[in-house]
């Protein structure tokens, strides 16, 4: 098995577990948008116009993007859509974290900073999940997904 | 002449290019934000586009605390020799009884202690050659001793303690 073999076969459990990630990470932002809302105001970084925006848009990207990934379906476009959203979640963090703004990520669910700080942890978390993301990105050639599924038919 | 050839892999026809991925992210993230707001303007607990007033974000200011170590009313630092006294209380609480040789600098639960304070505070305890900081407070839940104790420990005076049970436990007629 070639480098490049073994990296395609790696991608797909790993697009697998991206994927499951951000479809749980947005359920509870779907399910309580003002939740979200209030978690996106506390970063203080959006203009107050575009906060409840980006809570209403930005669940259905995750939901959808980690829905690609799952079933490998479009799974570059995916993969693009999830590495644009850590880099966005990453500044956030990282601009939180200089603040010294003790609050929580809101990541999963909006819970009190107590429960959930953030941390130089929480980035290098992300920070490992874009890594994956981008393995996703260059290694990933649709085994056991519909983009395989659709190419074998074609050929 | 030789030269050395290099072989090109061919790219994997399977794969689309990034450039025509990004145009495929684009297109699906409006179509996902368009979904969102769709759905959103029929939930009857739907947010509005734009929020009429700011959220009430409640992020608490990190506090400058430093290690403080409790010890008992009866313990010999307390009264030691090398030992600075600081009351937290009121200037009233303090003109009624207070421990000999202490200083009254009031813990104020709203505002942190004046810098000028700190450092008038810091002089007194370097000029007394004193090695131990003992602060005591109202002896109440939360203590006010306790906490100014981990304001001044947090500005660098090292070999803070405070008084559990504060100046009720040290003092006669005291209550907390």
């Amino acid at each position: 098995m070639t480098r490049r073999s073994a990296a395609a076969w790696l991608a797909v459990p790993v697009r697998w577990y991206l994927g499951v990630l951000f479809i749980g990470a947005c359920l509870h932002k779907i399910a309580d948008p003002r939740a979200f809302a209030v978690d996106i105001a506390t970063y203080d970084i959006l203009p107050l116009a575009f906060v409840n925006l980006t809570a209403i848009a930005l669940p259905w990207i995750e939901l959808v993007a980690g829905a690609m990934l799952v079933v490998g379906f479009r799974v570059r476009a995916g993969a693009l859509l999830i590495a644009g959203m850590m880099a966005v979640f990453l500044a956030a963090l990282a601009i939180a974290l200089a603040r010294d703004l003790d609050m929580s990520c809101g990541c999963f669910a909006s819970q009190g900073a107590e429960s959930d700080p953030i941390s130089r942890l929480t980035v290098l978390r992300d920070l490992v999940w874009l890594a994956l993301t981008t393995l996703v990105l260059r290694c990933d050639r649709g085994r056991f997904g519909i983009d395989g599924w659709l190419d074998r038919r074609s050929s | 002449m030789t030269g050395a050839t290099t072989v090109r892999r061919p790219p994997d026809a399977s794969v689309p290019s990034l450039a025509r991925s990004a145009v495929e992210a684009a297109l699906i993230g409006l179509v996902c934000a368009a979904v969102g707001l769709v759905v959103n303007g029929i939930r009857p607990t739907g947010l509005p586009l734009v929020a009429a007033e700011p959220y009430q974000t409640l992020v608490p200011c990190p506090e400058p605390g430093g290690p403080v170590e409790a010890v008992e009313a009866g313990d010999p630092v307390v009264a030691g020799p090398r030992t600075f006294l600081v009351d937290a209380r009121s200037p009233e609480a303090f003109a009624r009884s207070h421990l000999p040789g202490a200083v009254n600098l009031p813990y104020d639960w709203l505002d942190p202690v004046p810098e000028s304070r700190l450092h008038e505070l810091a002089t007194a305890i370097a000029s007394s050659r004193s090695t131990t900081v003992v602060v005591y407070g109202d002896g109440g839940r939360p203590d006010s001793g306790e906490h100014l104790g981990r304001e001044i420990s947090g500005r660098g005076i090292k070999n803070v303690h405070f008084v559990a049970g504060g100046a009720p436990a040290l003092l006669t007629g005291e209550e907390p």
